[in-house]
Order: structure tokens, then sequence, then C-alpha cells
């Protein structure tokens, strides 16, 4: 078969000496950045991007592409350690990630969450591997109103976030909802709520305001509560090395949260602009509305985990799609790597594959071991992880309200954003303490200006009329999708309710 | 022993926080000599994150530079992102003097000065050299009906089209706009924040046509998803052969190109901006040069000192009207 020449030829490419240095260098580059919050991916891609001007293409994209999903792996451990999501895909990895971590499961947490960003990122590449040429047909049939749908979506699924009071977590998402409408407006090219500042016209990054709200609320909510008085305990309690392996009952319960959400984030991947932050807040809301027991998620529910990571993993791959079957880059990294491409001297396009077999086959087989590559060195670097916060708190504290700071200020360079990251932080705590949503704000910042901008976008092309999402074939196909999916939740529930009532009765 | 042990975290934590901001103030003494050479490091503020136009033309200088050894110091190279350009392009007006600050310059060196309230505007700063221009190109799906310029226009007329842009105070709205009135039809200007969800729209076919720079559609027009109708520099690049330019098709005015050059701060001496001209003339007789404008179908438009301010005048009066016409400013 042509896929597994392709394959082959692809693989005799990546495993050259030179070629698997340099892709251990850029897992290892990747999970290392990834770990740091605020650090992202498109930085790290872009601080190397001079250093493979001198290397062979092939080799540089190997080390490149590691690097991007290199950092979904990183990404989530200091979500699960220290409640703080290194980027916003990571936002839903804390909701679970960090109650299991404060029990005393940081371990089997962990190392669950390397093997389902491992079997996300596996299963995205056997996906682009066999079908990539027809997934790109998910992007041709995807413009303004479909993009606006989907943010639609992204933003209901923050209803199924919202398991405590649901008016605190409204007037949260309001408040995210709010702050992503600072800066300038892009249909009329005025500036709003920026105050003449110029720092604000390009809006509010969620970067600060997740690091504060999360990471910064968070170590003032345990100096609240006394944690810093207990001479060794940690943010969280970590003492028994034998739990550091997950359960048969953890492996057993994530066996099919993990393939069928990768299914999902690879999918939502595949649009450029959408990524991986949708698809880990979609993979959440779709396995809490699967479980039998929808109330554990938030508690330390290990699907709560597993999910969001296999799908932010495979949304990862998945954006690799439109980037190499139609040259168009679906966020600031694969932003990036195109730039790289055209240094290079490639042509991104609908031709690259064909013109340059070696390169893309070369890329795709890599990224089979790159995930193999990430999986051991997570399993191997979860212990040092640990042992960091087995830290007393008066010394882990300073550190990561280090680490938050320059974090931020790595972003934009911008002592602005250093200071919104540190007001977030007093509000984070507030929020905490008085049971609002900090990530129903995050995620409404994130997704409130996607939806505006796609809103608008569609309205100018139909001329105001909203005819347009039922004249679309793309369109109706998602919001009957959409209409299944809650329409099926809604009956889950009942069905579940007269279980319930009949077993008690029994 | 526990203070101890506070007082020292303490003060990595001071360190740590002084590191970070001395990032931010970055002074330096500039000593300054009779036929001015280099004596210090260079700094190269790039006004946009990574992997955009002004980041790859800074690294493409750095590395030309650096190559034929034509600045003897150090050169560090620092994105500034933030207020399409206002930031970083306000840091180094903010180092009036100093001639071992550098920037490159777009579209939005332009744009955001008239659009935003910026301390600064475009002609602020010491200009050295334009050294290439970004053209547009006007696109198509191939699976529309429309052949060529003409049919678009004659199909324009009857349904006025939905035109995709980067931005609204941009260089893809100024060239959209002006096309429209030059040809006489009506049109609703779509503008997007990412190139990648622009050229989604127009393969989904959601908007009718767009403008870009062809760098970014190339692919596209290769592989015949897309149709170009027509180029708005004066010298067709080979890989869109066939395709007219406005001046063919008789709307040369619509014509507004991106700048691709080089400023420095407010009030550099005379010296040192003699000194960049000639080494910039160096930079672009240069294989690579040459290189960088091929791969990024760059329009070849190279003018120093004086003649890159005339240009720059007569763009931002182009804007100026248009975007005070439509009410953007």
């Amino acid at each position: 078969m042509e896929i597994f020449d392709n394959l082959l030829m692809g693989l005799s490419i990546a495993i050259t000496p030179m070629n698997l240095l340099y892709l251990l260098l850029g897992a290892a580059i990747g999970m290392m950045i990834g770990a740091i919050p605020g650090f992202g991916p498109s930085a790290g891609i872009a601080i190397l991007l001079p250093v493979t001007f001198s290397m062979d293409p092939i080799s540089a994209v190997m080390m490149l592409a590691a690097i991007y999903y290199g950092a979904m792996y990183g990404g989530t451990i200091t979500a699960i350690l220290l409640n703080t999501p290194g980027d916003s895909t990571t936002v839903a990895s804390t909701f679970d990630g960090f109650p299991l971590a404060k029990q005393g499961r940081a371990g089997p947490a962990l190392v669950m969450q390397a093997c389902a960003s491992f079997t996300g990122g596996t299963i995205g590449v056997i996906l682009i591997t066999l079908l990539a040429p027809m997934f790109a047909m998910v992007t041709r049939s995807f413009g303004p109103p479909e993009f606006f749908l989907l943010c639609l979506m992204g933003i209901l699924t923050l209803v199924a976030l919202m398991s405590g009071n649901w008016i605190l977590g409204l007037v949260s998402a309001l408040i995210g909802f709010a702050l992503g409408t600072v800066g300038v407006d892009l249909e009329t090219g005025h500036q709003r709520f920026t105050f003449g500042s110029t720092e604000l016209i390009g809006g509010i990054h969620f970067i600060p305001v997740a690091i504060g709200l999360f990471g910064i609320g968070e170590l003032f909510h345990a100096f609240y509560s006394g944690a810093h008085k207990s001479g060794t305990g940690g943010i969280v309690q970590y003492q028994n090395e034998e739990r550091f392996w997950p359960t048969k009952k953890d492996l057993r319960e994530s066996k099919f949260t993990m393939p069928r959400n990768a299914v999902l984030g690879f999918c939502i991947g595949l649009i450029p602009g959408a990524g991986a932050t949708i698809a880990s807040l979609m993979a959440y809301s779709l396995e809490k509305s699967l479980s039998n027991t929808p109330r554990k998620f938030g508690q330390g529910e290990m699907r709560g985990l597993t999910a969001p990571e296999s799908a932010n993993n495979a949304a990862s791959s998945g954006a690799m799609v439109p980037l190499l079957t139609l040259g168009i880059p679906g966020s600031a990294s694969t932003a990036v790597l195109l730039a790289a491409f055209i240094m290079w001297g490639l042509r991104p396009g609908p031709l690259l594959m064909a013109d340059n077999p070696e390169f893309a086959w070369g890329l795709i087989s890599s990224m089979y071991l790159g995930n193999m590559a990430l999986l051991v060195i997570s399993i191997f670097a979860i212990p040092l992880f640990v042992y960091i916060i087995k830290a007393p708190y008066r010394i882990l504290a300073p550190l990561v309200l280090v680490v938050c700071v320059m974090g931020t200020f790595s972003v934009n360079a911008s002592m602005i954003e250093v200071f919104i990251m540190l007001g977030a932080g007093v509000i984070g705590f507030l929020m905490k303490r008085f049971g609002f949503s900090p990530a129903a704000v995050v995620l409404a910042l994130v997704l409130g200006p996607m939806a505006e901008e796609s809103l608008r976008q569609t309205l100018i092309i139909s001329r105001g009329s909203f005819d347009i999402f039922f004249l679309r074939p793309s369109s109706v196909y998602i919001m009957v999708f959409f209409a299944a999916v809650i329409l099926s939740g809604i009956l889950l529930n009942a069905y579940r309710k007269k279980a319930n009532i009949q077993g008690a009765q029994a | 022993m526990h203070n101890a042990k506070l007082k020292k975290t303490g003060t990595t934590l001071a360190t740590a926080i002084a590191v970070a901001a001395a990032g931010l103030s970055l002074t330096t003494s500039h000593a300054m000599a009779d036929g001015w050479e280099p004596e210090e490091q260079l700094n190269i503020t790039i006004a946009f994150g990574p992997g955009g136009g002004n980041d790859v033309l800074s690294r493409t200088l750095i590395d030309i530079l650096e190559k034929y050894e034509l600045y003897p110091e150090n050169i560090v190279a620092t994105n500034r992102p933030g207020g399409s350009g206002a930031v970083g392009w306000g840091y180094v007006f903010n180092q009036e003097g100093n001639p071992y600050h550098l920037s490159t310059t777009s579209g939005s060196f332009i744009a955001t000065p008239l659009q935003a309230d910026t301390p600064w505007d475009t002609m602020s700063f010491t200009h050295i050299a334009l050294m290439a221009a970004d053209d547009q190109v006007l696109v198509v799906n191939s699976e529309s009906d429309i052949q060529d310029f003409d049919d678009y226009l004659e199909w324009a007329r009857e349904n006025p089209p939905a035109v995709g842009g980067i931005g609204s105070v941009n260089n893809d709205f100024i060239v959209a706009q002006l096309l429209s009135q030059e040809a006489g039809y009506d049109y609703d200007y779509v503008p997007f924040n990412q190139q990648g969800e622009l050229t989604t729209a127009l393969l989904s076919r959601s908007i009718d046509a767009m403008v870009a720079t062809p760098g970014s559609v190339i692919g596209l027009i290769e592989s015949g998803d897309f149709r170009a109708l027509a180029f708005s520099g004066e010298t067709v690049p080979d890989a869109l052969e066939g395709v007219p330019s406005f001046a063919e098709l008789g709307y040369g005015d619509a014509a507004v190109a991106m700048p691709r050059g080089l400023i420095m701060p407010p009030g550099v001496p005379e010296e040192a901006r003699e000194w960049w001209i000639d080494t910039i003339a160096q930079v672009v007789e240069t294989p690579e040069w040459a290189e960088y404008v091929e791969a990024n179908f760059l329009t070849e438009n190279v003018q120093f000192g004086d003649d890159f301010t005339d240009f720059l005048e007569s763009t931002i009066n182009n804007f100026e009207t248009i975007l005070t016409e439509t009410g953007a400013i």
C-alpha cells in the first residue's frame, strides 16, 4: 500500500542518528517550555528558528514540530501540581488534575496525563497518515458561519463546567466576555476600552489572566488557609511512594475516554483558529455528560483529566493537517512553522506533500517517534516534578511567584501584563473564596472575541441575515450534530434519574 | 535558621525580578566619532511576534550582516509585539538619538499611528532605506465562474462581492477599497485577524474574493484552488505569470505597497544614518537578499534616505484619504 511505503520512506529518513538527536532535543525542550507557565510553544519555536537556518529542513522541522507537541505534554504538569495552566489549552486539565494532586494522587495523575497525551498524539498521527487529504475537506468547508457555531458550542460547554452555583458561574463568564471586548474592534478599527494605553490596543491576553487567576490566586488562598505555617506539608499531600503508578481502576476507567476524545480533539484541531482550547473543553464536557457519576467531575475524577489531555494533544496533530495539506496555519505555533517552511525554501500549499514527500513523510513519521520519546521522558521526569511539590510551602511559594512573573513577562516582555497577572491573582483569590469560577473567566475571555469576530464576519457576508446558517450545508450539519448531542444528554439524564428512582424503590 | 532561609529566598526573588525588569530599560551611553563606525551592540526591535513579516525580515537582515561581517559588534533582536506595532515602535521612538537601535517597517508602521493615539508617527523616525515592497494579489476560488478580472468586474457590478482581508486599517483594506473606487463597483469588506481563517473562508467560499500578499496564497494558486485575477505591484512575480497588474488593467492608482524598510530612533546623528545607508546598499546586493525577496514574493524596490521618506509620505496620504472617507479614523 502506498501509505505504508510512504511511511516506511519517512521512517528511514527520520531514523538517522542526527535526526533522532534533534527530535529528542526538540521533545525535551518542548516539554520544558510547556512546563513554564506563559512560555508557550510558539515562543520556543521562534527562538530556535534562526538556529535551523543552517540545518537540513527535515531535521529542523522534526525538531520544531517536537517542540510544538512536546509543549502539550509539559503544559499539564503545572496545571496538575500548582493549579496553574501554562496555556489556555490546559485550563480544562486543572479541573480534575489539581483535585487529584490534592488527594495525594499527583503521581498517578501525571502518569495518566502522559498516557492520555501519548494516546491523543499517536491517534492524531495515525489519522494524519491514513486520512490527511480527506480531513483537509473539513478545513475546506469551514467559513466564519461554521466557526461561529463552533465557538457557540464551546461557550455552551461552559455551562457543563459550572457544577457549583450557576449564577456565580454566569457572572464569572460575563466578566470574561467583558475583558474580551478590550482592544481594537476588528470591523471598524476603533479602540474599545483602551483608555489611551498603547499596551491595551491588542486586547487583554488570556495568559496573564489565566496565570494570575489560577496560579497566584491559589497561592493567596493557600496563605489564607495557613498552608505556609505547616513545616513540611507541600501544596499537596504526597508522601506515599507506592502511589506513583496509576491503579488498574484508573486505566480501566479511561480505556475508552482517551481514544474517543482523541478523535474529537483531532477533528476540532483541523479547524484553523479553533484548536486545542475548544477541543479540551468539549472533551471535558463530553466525558462529563457521558459519565454515570457526573458529580465526581471537578472532585478529582481521572477521566476529567485524561479527556482534555488526550483531546488537546490530538488537536495539535490535527492542526498539522491544514498546515501540510493546504499551507494554512491554524495557531500561533503552526504560523511560526509555516514561516519556517518558507525560509527553508519550501512552498506550503496543497502541492507540498506531492512535491516534497521526504519532508512531509519524514515529519509525519517523526511524530510517531516523538510521541513515544515524550511518553518515556514524561515517566522518567515525573518523580522529579513530584519532588518539587514535596518542598515545604514557604520555599515553594516564592518560587511559584517568580516562575509566574517570569513566565508572564517572557510572553511579550510587557510589565503591564505582569501587573495584569498580579491583579488577576487578587481577583482569583477572591473568586475562589466566594465561589466564583476562574475557569469560566479565562475561557470566556478566549472564546468571546472569537465568537464576536466570526459572528460579525458572518453578518457582513450575509448582509445582516441569519438565514446564512441554514443555507450552508456544513452549518446545518454542525447544528444537527449539536442538537443531537444536547438531546442525548437530556435523555441520558432523564433515563438515569428514572433508573435511580427505580433503584431506590427496589 | 528558618529566618536565614527565608531571607535567602527573598533575595533570590528580588534578584529575579530585577533581572526581569532590567530587560525593559536597556540604557546605553553612545560615543561618537567623525566618520562614524559602530562601537556597540546593535539592538533590533521587532514590533511584532515571531514568524511574521517583520520577524522574518529582521532575522534575514541579521543573518546577512553577520555572514558578510558588515556589523562589527554583537547584534541582539527582541520581539516587542503589542498594539499593532505601537509598543515596539514606541520603544524605538524613546531611544532618541541612539544610533544602536534599528527596527523594520510594514504597513502597520503607517496605519497604526493614523488609527491609534501613539506618541509617535511615521515621520518621527530617522528613515534609513526602503528595501522591498509587499504587494497584493486579488484572488477568487477556482470553483467560481470568474476566469479573469473582466469577469470579476462584470459580476461585481451586478452582485456586490464580499472581499476578505487582514485587519480593518491595513493594506488589504486600502487596496480593496481603492480598487473598488477606481473600477466602480460596490463591495463589502470582511476583516479577519489571522491569515489562516481568511484563507479558509475563501476555500469554503464563505467570501467571494480576497486581497492577500502573494506569499500567503501562492501554494493554493499553484495547486489550482485559487485563481489570481490581478496583482497590485508593477512587476508581476514569475510565480504569477500571466496575471495582469493593476496598472495594466488601468487601475494603477489603486496600488499601495507595504514598505519593507529600516528605521532608526528620531534624531540619530547624520553620520550614523549615512553609515547605515551605505551598509544597507551592500545588504541588498547579496544573493541572500535576492533569495529572501524571491522566497517571500516581494517586489524589488530600494530607496535610500530622503527618497524613502518621500515614499512614506505619499503612502500616508493615500491611507489617510481612504480611511477618512470610510470613517475609520
